[in-house]
């Protein structure tokens, strides 16, 4: 399963950019990060996670247009794919199972 | 709202870094971010974070990986650059003969340089434990207080550190003097051999035929012998146990060695056990402290061991044993065996050697020659650029890198050089034997045989040339812009002619400075041949007696008619062999080192040496008589000649009379100065007969003589030269270099002159059109030449007064030790460029005349 597994910081991405829905891209997908998990984020760190989250198919990415409130340069819009809905969901469930195998009374 | 800027300088490094595709977006989502912070945080934070961001996004999923990223058929290209650089080489003959031409000679002296530095250094590397072995060598100052190095040592040097320091694990003793007939069933075989210590095959990896290597040479007289020798003595190998005679000594066959391999510094015949020795009376000096001439003394260090220790021990062993000395003294030092071959020109060498700065020099003057060669296709390449600039222009519109464009240039030169390499080998094998008989080392250490290791060597070799011929144009010309080109412009960069005349400068310089080293060198060698030495030389045919009765061989060769007459003496002075002692006159304390030679009564006017005062030696004659020169009187303070006569002289152990003085002669040669000098009459010391000889047929003379000889002594050759031939031998070496530095020369002053020819022809291609119109217009072939010759002629002037400075310079450098030097004038040195500037005249004359003779119509119709 080396192909679709998914780091921490990949799953938070990934959630990011379906809560931001029609607007996900660099700066926003930072900020909403930045202001959930209160932790600071590089772009750096971002573009990685983005890279890879592409190459293993979980999101697309398409340019938008141009804005002047960027020097004249298009913004790239991301989309989680139903494939990465998927790898979603599986994280989620083997998170709630673990949940749920937890002894009562802790 | 106007909000700053984002910091350039970073965004610049990203834009160059960053991947194509991520650029747009990242730049875009940082600058956003930029105004954003601009407007909360102020500018100056917002700028802090923007190049922080930056920094941060310098990973390698951003950054382009250094290989070309461009998916292209690299085979393809490769081919297409083999394909238009062979069209190219096709298309102009002329330069692609030139510069192959000049690449392929200068190569084959790099061909001989590398095969022989490969030689030198695989020697004694054969060894298995060469990296431990050691060698003892002695620094000896003698009574005249000259210190020289020598490679042997006193064996007592060896013998006490075996027996008393520890730090070793062998010691080897090795003495030399075992050469001359081996005796077996009354016929003599000539060879020459080792006395050895038992455990030598402990040491030296040399593998044996048959014996054992631990006990052959324990016992008393036994001897090893090379499989050649058995073979040339028995016919055999399997001689285990015979005996043969050497001396009084007969000897017991114990072993068979396989030979001693050519690479080796130490090859002999045989090998005797040095117990032999030791049993013997006669040979105990050998263990004294100031027989040091033929021995020799290896040590084998543990794997952990010291020397730097062992030095200790050695130091210890000098300084007591030279107290007990009194003459001279000696110290010892250690020497590991990689040094020893090639060495730093020690005395006394265990066998045939090389010196490293006779392998420097090789270098140096190969690297001279390389780079003209390099130089000259540089320039020629940059010159012809004009011609290849359409082509750079397309491929780079096209989406050639200038890495690419440079890469085919490259390639280009290599494959000239390999071309080149093809010749060079050829080149190669038709030098080889004249390098090999340059000099005396040379001929005794050198093959320069080919193995599959030097073929690599030589491929790589000539990569290597490609690549440094090809480095300054190919930068040049993959820097030409595509629209500069393609608007047909002319780019005749600046840059480019200054750096051609630069290169141009350079080789004049070394072509000029080389043949006047040829020059002066040739001079020197002309000048010690034909030097006065005072007495004569000519027609003089020196015999050694070669352990014969002298009495007995001048009562048989007086017979001959040819010879006018017959002379004998010690040595044969002049031609490097000196004896010295001290001398002081009986009534003064003062002493000065006097040399000597001891000569029968018809010597001094067999040789013509002028008698000034005083007579000749007269037949029974006291050996207490001497002669004395010129240089004796003044270093005695005797005021006359006649005053000389009579005087007492400690000389030699003995109380001696001077009877006559002499004119001053030169004994030595022209590195020594005329010193005091006396010669002594003593008949037991006779090693040579001088006859002097009028003959019309020397070659039948010659063999009248050699039959003689044969009748008195069968078992050896006549050993016979004249005198004048033995001097030219001495300065043998004076010869070598002036061949040396002559081929050498030759060669880069051949590549000079084909750089230049090839620029004379280009310049007048270009100038054409110039030159016609001038022609039309009534301009004169002077005119013309002047136009042509005007650059050239600088460069020339300008490289002749660096040349000429410097090379007489170094000439004085090499030859400081020379005491007679030859005189010359310094418009003399001026001759030897002349040469050089009359083929570059003629060259540049050739061709602006036949641009000049042109068709005026020719050149201009296509207009």
């Amino acid at each position: 399963m080396k192909g679709t597994y998914l780091g921490e910081f990949q799953e938070i991405v990934l959630l990011t950019i379906i809560v931001l829905n029609e607007n996900a891209y660099g700066v926003s997908i930072q900020d909403e990060i930045e202001e959930r998990t209160k932790r600071s984020v590089s772009r750096g760190a971002l573009h990685t996670a983005l890279t890879r989250l592409e190459e293993k198919g979980f999101i697309q990415s398409e340019y938008g247009g141009a804005t002047s409130e960027r020097g004249g340069r298009r913004k790239r819009f991301y989309q989680v794919t139903s494939l990465g809905r998927v790898a979603l969901n599986e994280a989620k469930s083997v998170r709630d199972e673990l949940w749920n195998l937890i002894p009562q009374g802790q | 709202m106007s909000f700053p800027n984002p910091p350039k300088f970073l965004t610049k490094i990203l834009r160059s870094l960053c991947r194509e595709p991520f650029y747009e977006e990242l730049q875009g989502d940082l600058e956003e971010r930029f105004y954003r912070d601009c407007k909360y945080n102020g500018p100056s934070k917002a700028r802090r974070k923007y190049n922080l961001e930056i920094i941060k996004l310098l990973r390698p999923s951003v950054i382009k990986s250094p290989q070309n990223p461009l998916p292209m058929n690299q085979l393809g290209i490769f081919k297409n650059y083999f394909t238009v650089s062979l069209r190219n080489l096709k298309r102009q003959k002329l330069f692609s003969t030139i510069n192959i031409i000049g690449l392929a000679i200068s190569m084959a002296v790099g061909l001989i340089t590398i095969s022989f530095i490969t030689e030198m250094e695989n020697y004694d590397t054969f060894h298995e434990k060469a990296n431990r072995i050691y060698r003892v060598t002695t620094t000896r100052t003698n009574h005249l207080d000259q210190s020289n190095e020598y490679a042997s040592t006193s064996l007592l040097a060896g013998q006490r550190i075996a027996d008393e320091y520890g730090g070793t694990e062998e010691v080897i003793q090795i003495y030399k003097g075992m050469w001359g007939d081996l005796e077996r069933d009354q016929k003599v075989y000539r060879f020459s051999g080792h006395y050895v210590s038992s455990n030598y095959f402990n040491v030296f990896s040399f593998p044996l035929i048959s014996g054992n290597p631990e006990t052959v040479l324990t016992e008393p007289n036994s001897i090893v012998l090379t499989e050649k020798l058995a073979l040339k003595i028995f016919q055999s190998v399997d001689v285990l146990g015979n005996t043969i005679k050497f001396k009084e000594g007969t000897y017991t066959i114990t072993g068979i060695l396989e030979g001693f391999p050519k690479n080796s510094h130490m090859r002999v015949d045989a090998l005797a056990s040095i117990s032999t020795l030791k049993k013997d009376e006669e040979y105990s000096h050998n263990w004294e402290w100031a027989t040091m001439w033929s021995s020799y003394v290896y040590l084998l260090l543990p794997e952990d061991g010291n020397p730097e220790m062992i030095k200790k021990h050695l130091t210890d062993i000098s300084k007591q044993e030279n107290e007990k000395a009194s003459t001279f003294s000696m110290h010892l030092h250690l020497e590991p065996m990689t040094d020893v071959f090639p060495g730093d020109g020690k005395y006394n060498e265990i066998g045939p050697t090389m010196t490293r700065s006779y392998i420097q020099q090789i270098i140096i003057l190969t690297l001279i020659v390389l780079f003209s060669a390099c130089f000259n296709y540089a320039n020629l390449s940059i010159a012809r650029s004009l011609k290849r600039a359409k082509e750079i222009g397309i491929r780079k519109v096209i989406g050639a890198r200038r890495g690419q464009v440079f890469n085919q240039f490259i390639i280009e030169a290599i494959l000239v050089a390999l071309f080149s390499l093809v010749i060079a080998v050829g080149l190669f094998m038709i030098i080889r034997p004249y390098f090999i008989d340059l000099t005396y080392s040379t001929r005794q250490t050198t093959t320069l045989e080919l193995t599959p290791e030097l073929v690599l060597y030589f491929i790589a070799f000539a990569t290597i040339v490609g690549i440094l011929a090809g480095l300054i144009p190919s930068s040049l010309m993959s820097g030409f812009k595509p629209i500069t080109i393609l608007k047909g412009m002319s780019i005749k960069g600046d840059r480019g002619i200054s750096l051609r005349k630069v290169m141009v400068g350079v080789q004049f310089i070394l072509s000029i400075g080389l043949a006047t080293l040829v020059y002066l060198t040739e001079k020197q060698y002309r000048y010690a041949l034909n030097y006065d030495l005072g007495f004569n030389t000519e027609n003089i045919l020196n015999v050694e007696v070669q352990g014969n009765d002298p009495e007995i061989l001048k009562a048989a060769f007086s017979q001959v008619p040819e010879i006018i007459s017959i002379s004998q003496s010690a040595f044969i002075p002049s031609i490097g062999n000196t004896n010295s002692d001290h001398a002081r006159l009986l009534d003064d304390a003062d002493s000065f080192p006097t040399y000597t030679n001891y000569v029968d009564v018809n010597y001094l006017k067999n040789l013509d040496h002028e008698v000034i005062a005083g007579s000749n030696f007269t037949d029974g004659a006291s050996s207490d008589q001497i002669i004395v020169n010129e240089s004796f009187l003044r270093k005695f303070g005797i005021q006359s000649p006649d005053e000389a006569i009579g005087k007492r002289v400690r000389y030699y152990q003995n109380n001696r009379t001077v009877i006559g003085v002499v004119k001053d002669f030169n004994y030595g040669t022209i590195y020594n100065r005329i010193e005091p000098f006396a010669f002594q009459f003593n008949e037991d010391r006779f090693d040579n007969l001088n006859f002097k000889i009028q003959s019309k047929d020397m070659v039948s003379t010659l063999e009248k003589l050699d039959k003689i000889w044969s009748e008195i002594d069968p078992n050896h050759e006549l050993e016979a030269s004249f005198y004048n031939q033995q001097i030219q031998d001495y300065y043998q070496h004076l010869e070598a270099k002036t061949k040396m530095y002559g081929l050498l020369a030759f060669i880069a002053i051949s590549i000079s002159l084909l750089g230049m020819f090839g620029m004379v022809v280009y310049t007048t291609e270009v100038k054409m059109k110039e030159l016609t119109i001038r022609k039309v217009l009534g301009a004169e072939l002077v005119n013309l030449i002047v136009i042509i010759s005007k650059n050239f002629s600088w460069l020339f002037l300008i490289a002749t007064c660096i040349a000429l400075p410097t090379s007489y310079y170094l000439y004085k450098n090499l030859t400081e030790g020379i005491v007679h030097q030859m005189e010359f004038n310094v418009f003399e040195l001026i001759l030897g460029a002349l040469p050089i500037f009359i083929i570059g005249c003629v060259i540049v004359l050739s061709q602006t005349i036949k641009a000049a003779r042109m068709n005026p119509a020719k050149t201009l119709r296509d207009e």
